[in-house]
């Protein structure tokens, strides 16, 4: 199916990039599945192979399907072999609102942010966080890993203890020895023994001291470089978080108006009571997103809002697949 | 009474500092205080396996330390102690230190910054 398929939808693209409007939201759906393929803008799967397709699996599909090419779906068949999509690329908006189901989470500023970027907004803080993102990109921070010298030194620390005490006793068994006047010269080749034991072990947490400083120098230069990164990323979050803000400034009311339109009887709240439409109920939220947003690539829908699949792709103006 | 010896554990990275500042509002019976991304723990072996596990998820991006009580009687000889207040007591706040300690027989600094505590 890949040739045909894929020199289609290019087409479809094609043409997608000059009226973006018009082209990109009828881009076309397909939907493979044991039974068969469904084609189309609005598709209702419910009923075709039963526990087969399920939400998540169809919202994999369609956005693992990204790439036409022959390899990627193979992919894409072979994440799930019973249900393949075919359909334009999923653009920014997708990835939030492009699973419509009940008990979802959704963030939904940086939601509608996305739908915001899917319609070709854009922030005066892209090129500031673009340049931040590529300065991070660039940014080497040495790893520095001073466990090793610490364990090594912590285990000559425990040696250097232990050799001492053992001097120690042979210098107590010596001076007993001598006070009970036997002979003293075994225990004084021992003692000489340990005492060269000892100073080996000492020579060696002297080595291992001065690696472990060497290696905390190297972690202290290190941070500076953690530091200036963790800089950069505070100031890239900063960027985003305004370029949001004024994403979701600039379609706030076409937002605020979708929410207030969205369908269905069972909407958590009423749209009248909502202080903010910010705080509608996520899938009220979502839809809404979806209507203000430009969605080429299909909707999983599986939830009750509209009458038919062909009836939340006119309200959301995108492909639907109703599961 | 509570030790004052504590662990300091300072997070170099956003996703570190979010992940201290997650183990610090679990365990708040672990930290002595926190300061955005620094975090001082108690002495306990529980603070620290908090401590290491921070740093098995973030590697370098935690820094561990353990830090000493500090007490000015016993690491520091009068003269400093002495110097410090009267320094802070000075009639002309414009004055530098080191023409400060010069006129009235204070440490001078650089001997100072080569004095180890």
């Amino acid at each position: 199916m890949s040739g045909q398929q894929s020199s289609a939808t290019d087409d479809e693209r094609d043409g997608s990039t000059g009226h973006p409007q018009t082209e990109s939201s009828r881009g076309p759906v397909v939907v493979r599945t044991p039974d068969g393929a469904l084609s189309g803008r609005a598709l209702d799967v419910r009923g075709r192979t039963g526990a087969d397709i399920d939400a998540e699996r169809l919202v994999a599909a369609v956005r693992c399907g990204r790439d036409d090419s022959e390899d990627d779906t193979e992919r894409a068949g072979a994440v799930d072999r019973s249900v393949g999509v075919a359909c334009p690329d999923p653009g920014p908006a997708h990835e939030h609102v492009g699973l419509v189901e009940s008990g979802m989470a959704l963030r939904v500023r940086t939601a509608l942010a996305a739908g915001a970027r899917s319609r070709g907004l854009s922030a005066p803080q892209d090129e500031a966080l673009a340049s931040v993102r590529a300065e991070l990109a660039d940014l080497t921070v040495p790893e520095v890993d001073a466990a090793a010298a610490r364990e090594r030194l912590a285990g000559t620390e425990s040696a250097v203890a232990a050799g001492r005490e053992r001097v120690a006793t042979i210098r107590g068994r010596i001076q007993a020895a001598r006070d009970a006047g036997r002979e003293t010269e075994d225990l004084r080749e021992e003692l000489r023994a340990a005492a060269r034991e000892l100073s080996e072990i000492e020579t060696e947490r002297a080595a291992a001291r001065e690696a472990l400083e060497r290696a905390e120098r190297r972690a202290r230069e290190a941070r500076d470089a953690r530091e200036r990164r963790r800089r950069l990323e505070d100031r890239a979050a900063n960027l985003a978080r305004a370029a949001r803000s004024h994403l979701v400034d600039a379609v706030r009311e076409e937002y605020a108006t979708a929410v207030a339109a969205v369908p269905g009887p069972d909407r958590g709240s009423d749209p009248h009571t909502i202080e903010s439409p910010f705080d509608a109920d996520p899938v009220s939220a979502a839809l809404a997103v979806g209507r203000v947003a430009q969605l080429r690539a299909p909707v999983v829908l599986a939830v009750d809002r509209f009458a038919s699949a062909d009836a939340a792709a006119d309200w959301l103006d995108a492909p639907v697949v109703r599961v | 009474m509570k030790r004052s010896v504590v662990l300091l554990v300072v997070a170099y990275s956003r996703a570190a500092r979010g992940s201290l500042r997650n183990v610090c509002r679990t365990h708040e019976e672990s930290v002595v205080r926190r300061f955005g991304r620094v975090a001082l723990l108690s002495e306990t072996a529980f603070a620290a396996f908090q401590a290491l596990r921070l740093r098995a998820k973030h590697g370098s991006d935690i820094q561990i330390e353990r830090t000493e009580p500090f007490n000015e009687f016993e690491v520091l000889d009068e003269e400093v102690r002495v110097a410090a207040e009267a320094y802070e007591n000075r009639e002309t706040p414009s004055l530098p230190y080191a023409t400060f300690a010069a006129r009235n027989d204070h440490p001078d600094p650089d001997e100072l910054r080569e004095r180890e505590l």
